[in-house]
Parts: C-alpha cells; sequence; structure tokens
C-alpha cells in the first residue's frame, strides 16, 4: 500500500521533521529583533488597512476587523503553505540528489512550520474579537467544531501541498499556476466578504453549488459561523469541503508517490 | 556472509530533458492524445556486480561513463530502469560534504539536521556530539552560523558528521579532493579504520593513487557497461594505457 507507507513513513523520520521545522522557525527569526513578533505583523498590517478602507468607504460595521481577521488566519495558513509547498522539493537539490529519505518529509516539514505560524497568529485572532466584539456570543460550545476545522484544513494543505510540489519537479509552469490560483482563490473564497445565509446566497441559484466546490468556502465559512456569528459551521458545505478535500489528498498522494523516485533524476 | 550490494542487470536511462516541460502544453497535448517524444540517454547498461562486507571497491572511468549514477544508484536517491539493486545495511553518503547544511543554522545544530537526516536518533546525536564536534577539529565556531565557515570548515564538520553514523557502507565521491592536506590524510586514516572495522568501501576517483593503495577491488566502467572487474593494481594498468585520461596518475 503505497499511500499508507506515505504517512508511516512521516512518523518514522519524525526526528528529522523536527530538527526540519526548527531549521525554518530559527533561520527565519534568528536576525529579527522582534522574533516572532514579526509573524503577526503582517496580517495586523493588512487587518488595519482592510477595516480603513472597508469602514470608511464602504461603510462595513464596527465589527469588521473581527469580521475579516477569523478567515483571513486560515487563509493565510493555507496559502503560505501552498506556496512553500510548491518549492519544496526543487530548492533542497543537495539533499534530494545526495540523500536518501522519504520525500515528503521535506513539504510536510514545511506545513508544520506553517502551523506553528498558525498557532501564532490565532492569538491576534483572540485580541480582535475582544476589541471589536462580533454579534454572536463567541464563547459557547460551537467551539469544539474548531479543531474539526482545522483537522479538515490541514488534510486540504497536506493533498494539495503534495501535489504542487511533486508537479512543480515535472513542470517549469507549476510555480506561476500555483501563484495565480491563489489569487484568484483569495478573491473567490469568503476571507474579504460572507457567503452566510444573511448575504443573499439563496439568489445565486447554480452558481452556490460552483461556490461550495472550493473546499475553502465550507472551510472558511466554519471558522466564520464558530468565531464570528457564535453558531455551528453549517453542514452542507463542510460536507462538501470535506469530499473535495479528500479527492485532493488522493490526487495529491498519488502523483507525489509515483514520481517521488525520479524527483534526484528531475531537479 | 552473502554480499551487501548486489546489482542484477542494472539498466539506467534517463530521459533527455534539454528544459522542462509545462504543465499547461502537457495537459493540451495529452487532451489531443498526441504522442509524446521523448529521447532517452542510457547512463549504465546491463550492469551487474556483487560486493562482500569488508570490501573496498573503487570505480574508475573517464568522465561520463557512469560512476557517479552508480553512487546515486547504492545511495537508493535514484532507481534503476532495469534490473535489481539490493543494498543492506546504513549507507554513509561522502558524495558532496555538507550536503544538506543550512546557513543560517550554527554548525551544533546542523550537526542535529544532517544526522537526523542520515537515520540516526536524538539519542544517538546527544551521545556522539561531543565526538562529532572534536573530530571536526571546529569547536570555537561551533556555534556560530555555518555561512561564516570556510569550505574546508564546511566539509570538515561534514565528514565528521557521516564518519560517526556507523555507516555499513562508505560512498565516497572524490572528498579527497576538499580541504588542506592534513584534512585529506585524516580523512583516509578514518575511512581505512572503519574498513578494517568491517566497513564496505565504495570510492569513486580520478586519483589513482588512492585507488591503488586503499582498494581491494576495481571496477571499470566505460560507456555505462563494466569493462573489467578485478586486482587494483592490474585494472588500474591497462585503464592508463588504454585511456590516457587527462590528470590521472
Amino acid at each position: 500500500m503505497p499511500s499508507l507507507q506515505t504517512f508511516t513513513d512521516i512518523y518514522r523520520y519524525r526526528f528529522v521533521l523536527a530538527n526540519l521545522v526548527g531549521k525554518d522557525l530559527k533561520a527565519m527569526y534568528r536576525n529579527m529583533a522582534l522574533g516572532f513578533l514579526w509573524s503577526l505583523l503582517n496580517p495586523l498590517v493588512l487587518v488595519v488597512v482592510l477595516s480603513l478602507v472597508w469602514t470608511i468607504f464602504m461603510g462595513a460595521g464596527r465589527d469588521f476587523p473581527s469580521l475579516v481577521l477569523v478567515a483571513l488566519i486560515p487563509w493565510n495558513f493555507f496559502s503560505y503553505c501552498l506556496t512553500g509547498c510548491s518549492g519544496a522539493i526543487r530548492n533542497n537539490v543537495s539533499l534530494i540528489k545526495k540523500v536518501s529519505f522519504p520525500r515528503q518529509i521535506l513539504p510536510v516539514s514545511i506545513i508544520l512550520t506553517h502551523l506553528v505560524h498558525f498557532a501564532i497568529q490565532s492569538l491576534l485572532i483572540v485580541l480582535v474579537l475582544v476589541l471589536f466584539p462580533p454579534p454572536g456570543k463567541v464563547l459557547g460550545l460551537q467551539l469544539l467544531w474548531l479543531p474539526v476545522l482545522v483537522a479538515l484544513e490541514i488534510g486540504l494543505v497536506v493533498g494539495s501541498g503534495l501535489l504542487v510540489a511533486g508537479l512543480n519537479v515535472l513542470y517549469r509552469d507549476v510555480q506561476y499556476i500555483t501563484d495565480s490560483l491563489l489569487t484568484i482563490l483569495f478573491w473567490a473564497s469568503p476571507v474579504l466578504w460572507s457567503a452566510g445565509p444573511e448575504s443573499g446566497l439563496a439568489d445565486w441559484g447554480w452558481l452556490r453549488y460552483a461556490y461550495f466546490l472550493n473546499p475553502l468556502a465550507g472551510i472558511l465559512e466554519g471558522f466564520r459561523d464558530v468565531l464570528y456569528f457564535g453558531r455551528p459551521p453549517a453542514g452542507g458545505p463542510l460536507l462538501a469541503a470535506l469530499a473535495v478535500t479528500l479527492c485532493i489528498g488522493y490526487l495529491g498522494v498519488r502523483s507525489f508517490w509515483r514520481h517521488e523516485r525520479e524527483f534526484a533524476d528531475l531537479i | 556472509m552473502g554480499p551487501v550490494i548486489r546489482l542484477a542487470g542494472v539498466t539506467k536511462a534517463y530521459r533527455l530533458v534539454h528544459q522542462r516541460p509545462f504543465l499547461a502544453r502537457e495537459l493540451w497535448r495529452r487532451l489531443l492524445q498526441k504522442p509524446s517524444r521523448t529521447e532517452t540517454f542510457t547512463a549504465l547498461r546491463d550492469v551487474s556486480f556483487e560486493i562482500e562486507r569488508g570490501e573496498a571497491v573503487g570505480v574508475i572511468g573517464t568522465n561520463g561513463s557512469g560512476k557517479s549514477t552508480l553512487l546515486s544508484l547504492i545511495a537508493r536517491t535514484s532507481y534503476p530502469t532495469a534490473g535489481t539493486v539490493e543494498v543492506e545495511g546504513r549507507v554513509g553518503p561522502l558524495l558532496e560534504l555538507g550536503a544538506g547544511f543550512h546557513p543560517d543554522l550554527t554548525g551544533r545544530e546542523n550537526i542535529f539536521l544532517n544526522a537526523s537526516l542520515l537515520g540516526l536518533s536524538r539519542a544517538e546525536v546527544e551521545t556522539r556530539l561531543e565526538s562529532i564536534i572534536d573530530y571536526s577539529g571546529i569547536r570555537t565556531f561551533i556555534d556560530s552560523p555555518i555561512q561564516t565557515y570556510s569550505t574546508g570548515m564546511t566539509a570538515r564538520l561534514g565528514f565528521s558528521v557521516v564518519a560517526h553514523t556507523d555507516p555499513d557502507i562508505l560512498l565516497v565521491d572524490e572528498v579527497f579532493a576538499v580541504g588542506d592536506a592534513d584534512f585529506q590524510q585524516r580523512c583516509e586514516e578514518t575511512i581505512r579504520g572503519m574498513i578494517a572495522r568491517g566497513a564496505t568501501l565504495f570510492l569513486v576517483s580520478h586519483d589513482m593513487r588512492v585507488v591503488r593503495e586503499i582498494c581491494s577491488k576495481v571496477i571499470w566502467i566505460e560507456e555505462g557497461r563494466v569493462r573489467e572487474i578485478g586486482d587494483p593494481a592490474k585494472v588500474v594498468e591497462r585503464y592508463l594505457h588504454s585511456a590516457q585520461p587527462v590528470g590521472a596518475g
């Protein structure tokens, strides 16, 4: 079973993974006086700018920073991971050519590194939720959905990360396709806007189904339901996201496994 | 005792790709069901040999004869197109000293990273750490980032890490060319010591002195085929006469 071994190897090489994640985090923060605060600065600046523009020109409510940030932080996790994974194999030529180890360790270590950033940036969500209280009651049982949402997003990121990491070795336009796709996805996903029941989504007709084919739609709406509206996520979109995630996961693991033995010959 | 390295009918062909293809074009091609045109380059043809535990094998041949391909197959970073490669035990790749070192990390941190990639557990690295640092001879700089190291210092540390992984099979590709005379001599001594303790050496080199002195068996490769296997002195002699390679001897 190729796909099973793909995952057991990850556990067998957990010490390597720990060292690779440590390497990425240290290399990123070593020369910076403010250390981990830097990973908060980027989303903070974005939210401040967006909030100013949206409240002044578009008449958004006072709680707009909360509305955006609960989806922006999970979006950043997805986007950073995919950008990182697309270079995971190609940027480690000497390792791939000289040392034998399960290749999926490289993209997985990148994902784990960004998971650490995700955790740090989540502190920002707490801060903003306190400063700009959302309409819903956030402290409630629906918070139990958070681990489910995070797990679903990790699954999505592993599948699509393996897919782009492998394809980028085979084809040289994959990096650019990934970048462009991320831009499209950003606007197609409910980060700066919301498509919840309040938005009149029912009037969209068939577009509604196309919208939820994007697994990030269900996931990001889920985060917003739980953290902003204070309610459990809608079941249908979440199931759609799960189904698409499983498909992408299958494609990602299968294509990576089929080509990993050629990586050293191709890069 | 059986062989630790066994190659049977190994052929390795590379797809000759002048430039990596575009995904967009490839999808279009598949959609129209156009046949793909790929040229291949055969680096190794029907290579078979067995190496016993404790042997010191030198591989010689002109540039492009397939020596490095052979190394990558035994290192298991690359896989044969046909035939089988069987390798038993832990491989210590001395192919590019310091491969996988990260410039921003300190020497100490890189020891952990590199040793773990080579298959050592956390406990194993911790017990060998002092010995690795001592052997490398760069204790003063061990907590400075690798980017401040000279090429020679990086090579010393890289060699020291691999030497401490207790490899059953040592793969060596011209490492004697790096570092100063003192370092080269210590490399050679360490490698001899490991062979004496039962490790197997697989050495690719253009330095016929090293091949003659260290190796107990020589494989001469020409155009991807094994031309001769046998006694180092004789094979090296015939190789030098046939090829007159530049810079040999």
